[in-house]
């Protein structure tokens, strides 16, 4: 039987549930410790109460734990190291940490333009104050094509300094030297703090006799086992949870708009044909631009508590809260009280809703008739603002890329949406909503715990996007950062079919995932021509594992 | 903040032959080093999503022949390109951003203002499709191109070798020692513009040092005085020293110096076939220029191994150039055939070789002198070993009556009496319409 714990720890609460042959079977919600992640989750799930731990054959976590080192700047110094060579300057792009720069230098084929200068090695300077260094990371550009000069380097600091921790770019096998270095560095940063975690929250499920596996959220919306995950990976798995939550309450196949309203916050995400939309470029995290792969989402500051106030041209709704609604004995007022009001929804106080907008109007417009206008015109704004989002998230999926003639002539079809909303807002707005956007509305299930639900369900996503040069004999893996040599033909049809396949098993394997509905890529072959003679091929091919649930959920 | 838009479209699966050098290769090292350079993530850099372009859009500029139904070749990479350069277009005239390039293949500038089929690389005119999509939808009446590829940009000239509204500048290396074999000082423009076209054929051999010299003393100093709306570059990258088809000897930095001086509007890629040697580092350093970085740090691996022409030789050669430029006077030969509206018909008969698929078009070319307007247009167009014609009648851009007149007038004659002659098109400027036609069989 198939029995799934979900964990979302989000910035206030910790959510939970229990899930029995993909039906609810029991949730739970505790404060969030900040300074003590590893209580929280076991609290939720003693506050869970499973019937029976032996039973439960994963547990799945989506944590804020990287996402907040980084925001909240508590990370150990890196030492940066680049070979950066010629080509746009350094400062041409913001860079939000220091380097240092040596020399080296590669082209986009993987051939050395200039060597590297180990003399220069003796002469860097470290951030630490013994001298030694204890993070590196090492990133040059085009390593992704050829990873000699940061492995040069990385095997003379083990032997100058053999405690310190090295991390290299080419890991990050992707193109884009200045997200590479970046992400190195940042991923090297947070590892510390996140083996930490992992390790402390294996020992207390062990403690309460807990052997599932323990799988953690992807800000791209799939799962990967605690101890094989890249802990920057782990960021923005909050917004993908909302998004799987959406998927496993809608059909296979649907195109849905994910709406989920909090208190001051309104995340958004767009599923096509039952496919997660994936951002084309990589996650921005604060000031560090990444490689992460992360799902398109919007996040936008606007929700159920959101303040309203008072201006010349009559109200703005304000990107913060004070507290709950006036209805609900708070302070200010928020579209909230306008739902009230309106009886959209039928918690508060209804009365004190009224006294909220009453104070809003001029002396002189005090009755029910301006009330239920202001009221009407606060919900019309919120919904607003989050069509503005939907039509951005929708902009940002037609705008994608096209490099191909075939990609130009075979554009995304116009596709008929649903709206899903969930969140402690989603109520009062399902009308208002489906009018603006044009769209049906559904409410979600449990919509208090759904990011939890989403993460219960999540499934492991999986990409291996080669790249082979058979003039060059070698080959390169994206997602592992793999090069190798190539020993086959120089014109390969079958064969690098079959070598891709392989190279998958191996890549699942390592990762510990099963993988089924593998979805191919058709290969791109480009000859390479000397002399009018073609001497070999490049080929780019990819598979892929999109994310997605492991099932719908049983109301 | 400026911004820089960039539509970069390499058709990746789209080749004219496989060893050709207008193949899937030719953009996937450029690709490899923008980036990698994260040139996409510079604020100011944003990046569009092309568009496929009608054949209404290609019809206001050329006439595929016999007639755009029947145009033998898949035109569907080439609507491409041009769709994203009017694309890239209107995002600079509605003020999206301040400049761009349109980094796309197939390529344009060889195809004329009649396409029987490809013809040095190119099927239809990006930038001439372009400039009169602009001029049509957003009423843009000046525009300047300066055609910096290394072969004369004999298509562009051609479709505008009649208009005073369009300054057709191109450098390029001495028709006589390279392709297309066009481009030398007498061919100045029609004569309704004459002026309005300036060649300036370059010796092999020429650097940068050369290269900006000859922009910084005639080019500039000539679209100063013209005075643009709008500044289009025909950026073919083949005067770099590695390009295996030219002899010239530029550098990736001195076409960032190029861009930078010009200042263009748009950049368009036309040419460079030196796809691992230079596109890529050209490629870039243009867009730094364009997005106001520095692009003095761009290096090309490989060293210039061909001796470079001095700048002390050069100087006296353009200096002759230019005189023997200013002492061309008009010459043209007023040829009225019977049939013709009242005026003045000037006679300019050519011939255009189609080099790809090796065949001969035979054209003769007529245009109404006029005071008043750019005059209207009349070709007749004939493909070697065909036995009918084809015809194009236009009227331009602010047409003036007697000349919209003309071009009707023309155009009804054709399909009445002209049996010789068996489809068409009509461009109507002016209103921005067309029609094609096709003779019925008897």
């Amino acid at each position: 039987m198939s029995c799934h714990v979900g964990i979302d720890v989000g910035g206030t609460y910790t959510d939970a549930v229990y899930l029995e042959q993909g039906q609810i079977q029991r949730t739970a919600k505790v404060p969030t410790q900040e300074e003590n992640l590893v209580e929280t989750i076991v609290n939720v799930l003693e506050t869970l109460n499973l019937p029976d731990v032996r039973q439960v054959n994963q547990i799945t976590v989506s944590t804020t734990l990287v996402t907040n080192a980084i925001l909240q700047k508590r990370l150990p110094p890196v030492n940066l190291l680049l070979f950066p060579g010629n080509g746009m300057s350094l400062n041409a792009l913001p860079w939000p940490v220091d380097y240092q720069v040596l020399s080296g230098e590669m082209d986009f084929r993987g051939r050395e333009v200039n060597p590297s200068n180990p003399s220069e090695w003796q002469r860097l300077s470290w951030k630490e104050r013994s001298g030694s260094p204890e993070l590196v990371a090492v990133v040059g550009k085009f390593s992704h094509r050829n990873n000699s000069h940061e492995n040069r380097l990385a095997d003379y600091l083990r032997k100058s300094y053999p405690k310190c921790q090295i991390a290299l770019g080419h890991e990050w096998g992707q193109a884009n030297f200045y997200r590479r270095s970046l992400t190195t560095h940042l991923n090297l940063g947070v590892t510390g703090c996140y083996q930490l975690f992992a390790q402390q929250l294996q020992t207390a499920l062990s403690g309460l006799k807990i052997q599932a596996p323990i799988a953690i959220l992807k800000a791209d919306g799939g799962i990967l086992p605690i101890g094989k995950l890249r802990p920057i990976e782990s960021i923005y798995s909050g917004p993908a949870a909302s998004v799987l939550a959406a998927l496993t309450q809608s059909e296979t196949s649907a195109s849905t708009i994910v709406v989920d309203i909090g208190g001051t916050t309104t995340d958004l995400g767009l599923i096509l044909s039952g496919t997660p939309l994936l951002s084309s470029r990589g996650a921005q995290i604060g000031p560090y631009s990444t490689l992460v792969h992360s799902l398109a989402v919007r996040s936008i500051p606007v929700g159920g508590d959101s303040v309203i106030e008072t201006c010349e041209q009559g109200f703005e709704l304000k990107n913060y809260r004070l507290g709950s609604a006036y209805c609900l004995g708070g302070k200010a007022l928020t579209p909230t009280d306008a739902m009230r009001y309106l009886g959209l929804i039928d918690y508060g106080n209804r009365q004190l809703a009224e006294e909220a907008l009453a104070s809003h109007c001029p002396p002189d417009l005090r009755a029910p008739q301006y009330y239920q206008q202001l009221a009407g015109d606060i919900i019309e704004a919120v919904v607003n603002r989050i069509a503005e989002a939907v039509d951005s998230l929708k902009r940002e999926w037609q705008d994608e890329p096209a490099y191909k003639v075939w990609e130009v002539l075979h554009p995304h079809e116009a596709q008929t949406f649903n709206t899903l909303l969930s969140g402690g807002g989603a109520q009062g707005l399902t009308k208002a909503l489906g009018k603006r956007l044009g769209t049906p509305v559904q409410l979600g299930v449990y919509p208090e715990v759904s990011n939890a639900l989403g993460a219960a369900m999540a499934r492991p996503t999986f990409d291996c996007t080669l790249h082979l040069d058979t003039y060059m004999k070698r080959y390169h893996v994206q997602e592992t950062g793999e090069q190798g040599k190539w020993m086959g033909s120089p014109r390969p049809y079958r064969e690098v079919e079959d070598f891709l396949d392989q190279l998958v098993q191996k890549q699942a394997e390592q990762y510990g995932i099963q993988i089924h509905e593998i979805e191919k890529e058709p290969f791109d072959f480009f000859p390479i021509v000397q002399n009018y003679q073609t001497v070999g091929q490049i080929i780019r091919g990819a598979a892929h594992l999109r994310p997605g649930v492991i099932g719908r959920v049983v109301k | 903040m400026k911004r820089t838009g960039i539509l970069f479209f390499p058709a990746f699966d789209w080749s004219l032959g496989n060893s050709h050098p207008e193949r899937e290769e030719r953009l996937l090292y450029t690709q490899e080093q923008l980036f990698e350079e994260g040139i996409l993530d510079l604020p100011q850099m944003k990046q569009f999503t092309p568009r496929v372009a009608s054949l209404a859009d290609v019809a206001q500029a050329q006439a595929l022949f016999p007639t755009p139904s029947l145009y033998p070749e898949t035109l569907d990479p080439h609507l491409i390109a041009a769709g994203s350069a009017i694309l890239l277009g209107e995002a600079r005239i509605r003020g999206e951003i301040s400049n761009g390039f349109v980094l796309v293949r197939p390529p344009g500038h060889h195809s004329g203002a009649t396409v029987w089929g490809n013809r040095g690389f190119c099927t239809i005119n990006n930038e001439a499709i372009l400039i009169n999509q602009l001029r049509a939808r957003y009423g843009i009446k000046k525009i300047a191109i300066v055609d910096t590829d290394v072969h004369h940009g004999d298509g562009t000239q051609d479709i505008f070798y009649h208009d005073p509204n369009i300054l057709f500048i191109s450098l390029h290396q001495d028709g006589r020692t390279l392709y297309p074999g066009s481009g030398f000082i007498d061919e100045q423009g029609g004569p309704n513009a004459w002026g309005q076209t300036l060649n300036i054929p370059l010796p092999p051999g020429t650097g940068d040092e050369g290269y900006h010299y000859v922009l910084e003393t005639w080019v500039l100093p000539r679209l100063q005085a013209f005075k643009p709306e709008l500044i289009i570059n025909s950026a073919g990258q083949d005067n770099h020293f590695t390009d295996p088809l030219a002899s010239m000897n530029l550098t990736a930095s001195g076409y960032g110096r190029i861009t930078e001086l010009l200042q263009p509007d748009l950049a368009v890629l036309e040419g460079g076939y030196s796809i691992e040697g230079a596109l890529p580092f050209v490629n870039l350093a243009i867009l730094l220029a364009l997005a106001g970085e520095d692009y003095h740090h761009v290096r090309e691996p490989q060293k210039i191994g061909r001796s470079s022409l001095p700048l002390a030789t050069l100087k006296p050669y353009v200096e002759t150039l230019k005189k023997q430029t200013q002492m061309v006077k008009p010459d043209f030969t007023i040829h009225n055939v019977k049939f013709f509206p009242p005026g003045e018909w000037v006679y300019i008969p050519r011939s255009v070789y189609y080099d790809t698929e090796g065949f001969q078009e035979t054209r003769q070319d007529f245009v109404r002198k006029c005071n008043h307007c750019a005059g209207t247009v009349y070709i007749e167009s004939q493909r070697s070993h065909a036995k009918t014609k084809s015809v194009l009648v236009r009227i331009p851009f602010e047409a003036c009556p007697q000349c919209e007149q003309a071009g009707y007038d023309l155009w009804e004659y054709v399909q009445q009496h002209h049996q010789e002659i068996h489809s068409g098109l009509l461009q109507n400027q002016l209103h921005n319409q067309h029609q094609v036609w096709q003779r019925k069989k008897d």
